[in-house]
């Protein structure tokens, strides 16, 4: 089973977002694989392990975007394809789709995973833009997944409970956070993805111009969420109990 | 110079961390009293297994043995990051005394095969049986017998201080053969197995941490095969040299563990004075404050220097008799200040049970005592002096 697993490297979300204008400064700090990713990876590597086959990783981003891969490999995924272009710059969800099917069309595939959303833009279109180029069925919310004889079989997340949906193969899944436990690197994976190839590619080498990139999105203004207010300190005389009585059912929780 | 942490390392360290998140820490607060010392043997052996599992454990054993073959440093900033983290649990995800000993590397293939590997994956325990009542430092002068007679040899004698020796699936023990030769070809290195007839656990020795981890081991005409002579039968007289080329890593060890300890209670020291306030502003406005804080991070930082450097050295094969003398009567006196230092800033609340810093009191204790004395290193380190 070909398993094309999407990566992104991204500010360490730990850390307070630094800001160039009005984009995510992404070159000179801390950069880590996208943790929603990392459950991509996993599952990937659980199809792998019980189906055979192998697992590439695929990112776009600047060459330090090849952390993120190297973080998979180590993991336990077999090798990596990092798209890098100076023009690829203001890339939005749409163009980041167009470049990442270019690159993952270049060889065979089976299932391509991604993460619901990533963790620094949120734009969560990706995936289904990516799985209308690639010409493939999507499932979104994947909780479980099971390769039936070239028929993917999955358990798809919904509010009150999941759906049982089945597609046939090549197709394209994204899973939610917290399906499944992503593996620890161990020592010996360090050291092997050291080893891993990684393909890295230009647009001119995935046959794309800079007409094909030009971003049709355009962040016009960035402003910072409103503070989360105070809140209310009920000293209690005697009444304190009715108060917040009142305050739940203004709030409709009781 | 490049002295920054390689990357395989920074993501080993991150990784050990995430484990020590997701699976040590919600672990510990379902079975650990945080105001009781004591942790129960099979949550220990439990987390042993898993960090053995996941590669953690003992990773610088070589990996033919079930090690991954991290070089020293990686080791020691292993260590330090388990230690730094403040959870009890983080103890046992790498080993300890209990665990592999790299003097088991001078065994035959068929001990190392029997004996290290078990340890390394964490299924086994053992304990290093050396210290003696009237033997400590003074190691050479060991008091327990072993006489041929026939193909086995005979152990009598009592050994004490012995952590985990109730627990052991083995002992490494040490007895004179010739107690003339002493060191130079008069101490045999023994590998004797839990229920070998006339080998029996005393009693418990307790310290100033709760709970029972040493234990005084009798033998009493104790018949062990010639085979578990650590190397086998040519080694006989060999068990010191054998034991002496392996006390650089346990120095090592200890630095690793008092300088993630000493992390541990920095940060718990200068996020207090930061947070406290009185008189109206945090106490960390104040002189005296600033002082403890600002000696303990200098200090700290030295002794994490030093045993990088060291543990890099190592690494390149130098024996670095000098420096893990150095790093480990440092680091074992810097964190026995740093815990004190950080007991003061917090006032009356770090003595107190409801913060870990009393037990790390206690704890740290130990390391200027253990692996040499302080008093040993300082004459290591002067007779490498030339003095």
């Amino acid at each position: 089973m070909n398993i094309v697993v999407c990566v992104k490297h991204i500010p360490d979300p730990n850390l307070p977002p630094e800001m160039d204008g009005t984009r995510l400064k992404r070159e000179g700090v801390q950069g880590v694989l996208d943790p929603g990713d990392e459950f991509g990876v996993e599952a990937g590597l659980q199809l792998k392990e019980q189906h055979g086959g192998e697992v590439t990783l695929v990112s776009m981003g600047p060459p330090a975007a090849r952390e993120a891969i190297t973080r998979g490999l180590s993991m336990g995924a077999d090798k990596g394809i990092l798209v890098s272009d100076d023009a690829l710059q203001n890339a939005d969800a749409l163009v980041t789709a167009r470049v990442l099917a270019a690159a993952i069309k270049r060889a065979e595939f089976d299932l391509v995973i991604a993460g619901v959303e990533s963790t620094d833009g949120y734009t969560g279109t990706m995936p289904a833009t990516l799985a209308e180029f690639l010409d493939v069925p999507m499932i979104t919310f994947v909780k479980e997944l099971e390769n039936a004889e070239g028929n993917l079989k999955v358990d798809r997340q919904t509010a009150d409970g999941y759906h049982v949906v089945e597609a046939p193969l090549p197709a394209l899944i994204t899973v939610t956070a917290g399906v499944n436990e992503p593996r620890y690197a161990s020592f010996k994976g360090i050291m092997a993805a050291k080893k891993k190839p990684v393909d890295e590619l230009s647009l001119a080498d995935l046959g794309l111009s800079g007409d094909d990139v030009a971003s049709k999105q355009t962040v016009k203004e960035l402003s910072p969420a409103e503070e989360r207010k105070a809140g209310e300190v009920v000293e209690d005389d005697g009444t304190a109990a009715e108060k917040i009585a009142d305050f739940l059912a203004e709030a409709k929780v009781i | 110079m490049d002295l920054s942490i390689p990357e395989e390392y920074r993501q080993l360290q991150a990784d050990l961390g995430s484990f020590i998140d997701r699976e040590l820490r919600p672990l510990e607060e379902e079975h650990l009293d945080p105001e009781e010392d004591e942790i129960p043997v099979e949550l220990a052996h439990r987390v042993r297994r898993r960090a053995a599992e996941l590669g953690f454990y003992a990773a610088d054993f070589p990996e033919d043995l079930g090690g991954s073959g991290l070089p020293a440093l990686g080791m020691v900033l292993l260590r330090e990051t388990a230690w730094s983290s403040g959870s009890r649990l983080a103890a046992f995800a790498t080993y300890g005394p209990e665990g592999p000993t790299g003097v088991l590397l001078a065994g035959t293939d068929e001990q190392k095969k029997r004996y290290l590997t078990p340890l390394i994956t964490a299924e086994k325990s053992m304990c290093f049986a050396l210290t003696e009542p009237h033997a400590g430092s003074d190691a050479q002068n060991i008091k327990t017998r072993a006489r041929k007679d026939g193909e086995e040899w005979v152990l009598n004698g009592t050994k004490h201080f012995i952590t985990n020796g109730k627990h052991a699936d083995f002992a490494l023990v040490f007895a004179a053969n010739d107690p003339e030769k002493k060191a130079q070809g008069g101490i045999t290195a023994f590998i004797v197995e839990k229920d070998t007839p006339g080998f029996a656990v005393g009693r418990a020795q307790r310290g100033m941490v709760d709970g029972e981890a040493q234990f005084e081991l009798v033998f009493d005409d104790c018949r062990v095969p010639e085979e578990n002579v650590l190397g086998g039968p040519e080694n006989v007289g060999m068990g010191f040299y054998a034991a002496m080329q392996f006390l650089a890593m346990g120095r090592l060890s200890i630095a690793a563990m008092c300088n993630g300890i000493a992390q541990f209670a920095f940060d718990a020291g200068l996020r207090y004075a930061k947070d406290r306030e009185a008189f109206d502003r945090p106490i960390g406005k104040n002189q005296y404050v600033q002082g403890h804080i600002v000696e303990s991070l200098i200090r700290l930082k030295a002794a994490k220097l030093m045993t990088y450097e060291c543990a890099w050295k190592y690494d390149q094969g130098d024996p670095v008799v000098q420096e893990s003398s150095i790093v480990k009567l440092y680091a074992s006196e810097m964190v026995n200040d740093v815990v004190d230092r950080m007991i003061q800033v917090h006032g009356g609340m770090g003595w107190m049970r409801e913060l870990p810093l009393e037990r790390l009191y206690r704890f740290v204790r130990i390391f200027t005592l253990v692996e040499g004395t302080s008093e040993i290193q300082r004459y290591i380190i002067a007779k490498t002096l030339g003095l």
